[in-house]
């Protein structure tokens, strides 16, 4: 399996609010911005913007409940983030591919002075 | 599951002085991690990793010192500390790379270490995903208490 991990998940949670908000989340099964904010120390329209952090990189998704829309903890995503950042490790190989790519093709771009 | 350490090892066909100035150039750290930096590689030097998304030119900003710059055979630094907090060991990552001559190349070794000391989100979520009933916040402080351990372990 093939496990690539992507910078925007490590930020998604890595911020110790989000980390608070997919707490809630597990624990109350669902919530709105509202609900959310009600149980934070931060306001609904910042609670409104880190869900949507959240659902970008997929660990929550949303269900239009009246005027508000309602979060849940996409499971799946949240299983797959946790398999991906136990395999932080593939992070680096991917940069270090890279490394390896820009390296080798500057060392070509000087061979005519160094094959003698 | 080991959080402790990232290891790897990889032979490039570049020379050292080569493979140096590609990962300790700001220029080229643009190229393989997609992100601009004001670190020069220079013992001491401080600054940011700054990545872009869409129209925000700071979508996501990383703190970066480096520890060690040896050309050709060493560049090491720290990251991830706290924005206006110096890198030490308990709040930044530490990643190394040696340079070592092999041939006509160079055999990159690369490790990253910190994870665990710091009680990383992996080693968290990992926790948090396997038992629901367990906050963050009761979690935390027992790896804090862990990786004291570990730190005044002789």
């Amino acid at each position: 399996m093939t496990v690539t991990i992507d910078d925007d998940l490590w930020s998604a949670i890595g911020d110790p609010t989000r980390r608070q908000m997919l707490d809630l989340l597990l624990a109350k099964s669902a919530g709105t911005a509202t609900s959310l904010s009600e149980e934070l120390p931060v306001t609904r329209q910042a609670v409104a913007k880190h869900l949507t952090v959240l659902d970008r990189v997929g660990l929550v998704h949303a269900t239009q409940a009246g005027r508000e829309k309602r979060y849940e903890i996409d499971e799946a995503q949240f299983a797959r983030a946790v398999a991906q950042l136990n395999a932080v490790g593939n992070t680096w190989d991917a940069r270090l591919r890279r490394i390896k790519q820009i390296a080798e093709a500057i060392e070509k771009t000087k061979a005519p002075d160094t094959t003698n | 599951m080991e959080y402790a350490s990232i290891d790897r090892e990889l032979h490039i066909d570049a020379s050292p002085e080569v493979v140096f100035e590609t990962i300790s150039r700001p220029e080229h750290i643009r190229e393989w991690w997609y992100a601009d930096t004001d670190v020069r590689p220079e013992p001491g030097s401080a600054g940011e990793l700054v990545w872009a998304d869409g129209d925000d030119p700071r979508a996501h900003v990383v703190s970066m010192t480096v520890v060690a710059a040896e050309p050709p055979r060493l560049f090491s630094f720290r990251w991830t500390h706290p924005a206006g907090e110096s890198a030490r060991e308990g709040n930044s990552n530490l990643v190394t790379f040696e340079l070592v001559p092999s041939g006509t190349g160079t055999l990159l070794r690369f490790s990253e270490t910190g994870f665990r000391e710091r009680g990383w989100e992996a080693a968290v979520l990992e926790e948090r995903y396997l038992d629901h009933g367990l906050g963050w916040d009761k979690f935390v402080p027992r790896i804090k208490a862990y990786a004291e351990e570990l730190v005044s372990a002789p």
